[in-house]
């Protein structure tokens, strides 16, 4: 059984803007009932029904999962900018490291791969999605893509220029397959210029992409 | 040389990386804390819901979406480990979307 | 995570990924097999995914390895220097010394 019906029937000309929670959400009413979600509601109830689960701990896990935000990753980099020593730990164990920040990684193992000016590095999973979700959220779409999953090992630079990125020969581009159970984070370099920022100040700079490999700090932040 | 696993595309050719960033639609932010819920109950462990979707025939699975597989990957385990019944699953989903509603669910 | 089975590959050691044409569930992606590459990093031991996939849960720990591989070794056709690589991360059982 399969819901390859399409299940993301998106109007993307909603104007309703839900600012109540950390992400955008459309209201359900917008959104067309697809197969997978009837698939979903279906399974939902039958599992409450037999006790497996309750609504409340599927809404509790959700409020939860809400929380966890690129920002959460953005932290870690700029205090690892501002504190060599903080820096340290984070390269010898970034779950440890998060922690003193008072974020809980539940992934087996979480390390940070830090970015030189003659090694870039980019953050991949061919065989599925693996990605350090207790620490940044859910990956955009474009790293669970087929074309992202197939690519980025075999041509990264050319999949870099197409995120507007390119470097030299003289920098190396290493790929980091996380197939197994070690989850990454990259920790970019510091943008030059930045003497004058603060901490919270620096973690702006760091978006989403900066942690995965496809974007810079500072510019080209994309989302 | 062994035979690839559907889900292991490392290397294969592919087009362009597709940037449309669209925001996770409530479901399948509720699905994945269902899926979270189920794992640290016990009932299923995340290696078990990989092979279940490295089971899907190759064609389905290039033809599969994220949120689709993750559906239809956890409804199969459960099946498997017979959590719930797939007969049962089929009617209740053709009854959801009968009704084209959400309201009923708690 | 405390390893409970040593690493019998040190870093810097020369491994080949072999091919265990195991079939079912396994984390080796096809691109890498047979190929030669470097410890990198001794990640610790993990139950093995070969059989935690069947339910098979709380069995004996394998130690699992960062491996590095020259992108030049592992496609004909790369576009970019010899000095890009590629580091995945490989269970003991698919290792042998190259």
């Amino acid at each position: 059984m399969n819901s390859d019906h399409p299940d993301h029937d998106h109007h993307h000309d909603h104007t309703h803007d839900n600012a109540h929670g950390p992400h955008p959400t459309r209201e359900d009413d917008d959104v067309v009932l697809s197969y997978g979600e009837a698939k979903f509601l279906a399974l939902k109830g039958m599992l409450i029904e037999k006790g497996v689960l309750t609504a409340d701990e599927i809404r509790r896990q959700h409020e939860i999962n809400d929380l966890l935000t690129p920002h959460q990753g953005a932290r870690m980099v700029a205090k690892a900018w501002v504190d060599p020593a903080f820096k340290a730990r984070m390269l010898k164990d970034a779950k440890a490291a998060a922690i003193e920040l008072g974020i809980e990684v539940t992934e087996a193992e979480l390390m940070a791969i830090e970015n030189t000016p003659t090694c870039h590095n980019i953050i991949v999973c061919t065989l599925c999605s693996c990605y350090p979700r207790s620490l940044l959220g859910e990956p955009p779409p474009w790293y669970v893509s087929k074309a992202y999953r197939s690519r980025a090992v075999r041509e990264p630079r050319k999949v870099l220029r197409e995120f507007g990125l390119s470097f030299s020969d003289q920098v190396e581009v290493r790929v980091h397959d996380s197939n197994a159970d070690l989850r990454y984070v990259i920790l970019p370099m510091r943008p030059q210029g930045t003497d004058a920022l603060d901490e919270m100040e620096l973690a702006d700079l760091v978006s989403r992409d900066c942690l995965v490999g496809t974007a810079l700090p500072g510019r080209n932040a994309g989302s | 040389m062994a035979e690839r696993l559907n889900s292991d595309i490392g290397g294969l050719p592919a087009d362009t990386v597709p940037r449309d960033e669209t925001p996770q639609l409530f479901w399948e932010k509720h699905l994945i804390a269902t899926f979270n819920v189920l794992r640290a109950k016990g009932v299923f462990n995340l290696d078990e819901l990989r092979r279940i979707v490295e089971a899907a025939p190759p064609e389905e699975y290039k033809r599969s979406s994220f949120y689709g597989r993750r559906i239809d990957g956890i409804a199969d385990l459960l099946i498997e480990k017979k959590v719930i019944n797939r007969d049962e699953l089929i009617a209740r989903t053709e009854d959801v979307l009968l009704k084209g509603t959400r309201d009923h669910v708690a | 995570m405390s390893p409970n089975a040593a690493p019998t590959f040190a870093p810097g050691a020369r491994v080949r990924i072999i091919d265990l044409k195991k079939p079912g569930h396994v984390r080796t992606p096809i691109y890498v097999r047979e190929k030669v590459g470097t410890i990198d990093h001794f990640c610790g031991a993990f139950e093995n995914p070969e059989e935690r996939a069947y339910g098979r849960i709380g069995g004996a720990r394998i130690p699992l390895y960062r491996v590095r591989l020259m992108q030049r070794d592992l496609w004909p056709d790369y576009e970019g220097p010899d000095k890009d690589s590629l580091v995945l991360e490989i269970y003991d059982h698919w290792l042998q010394p190259a």
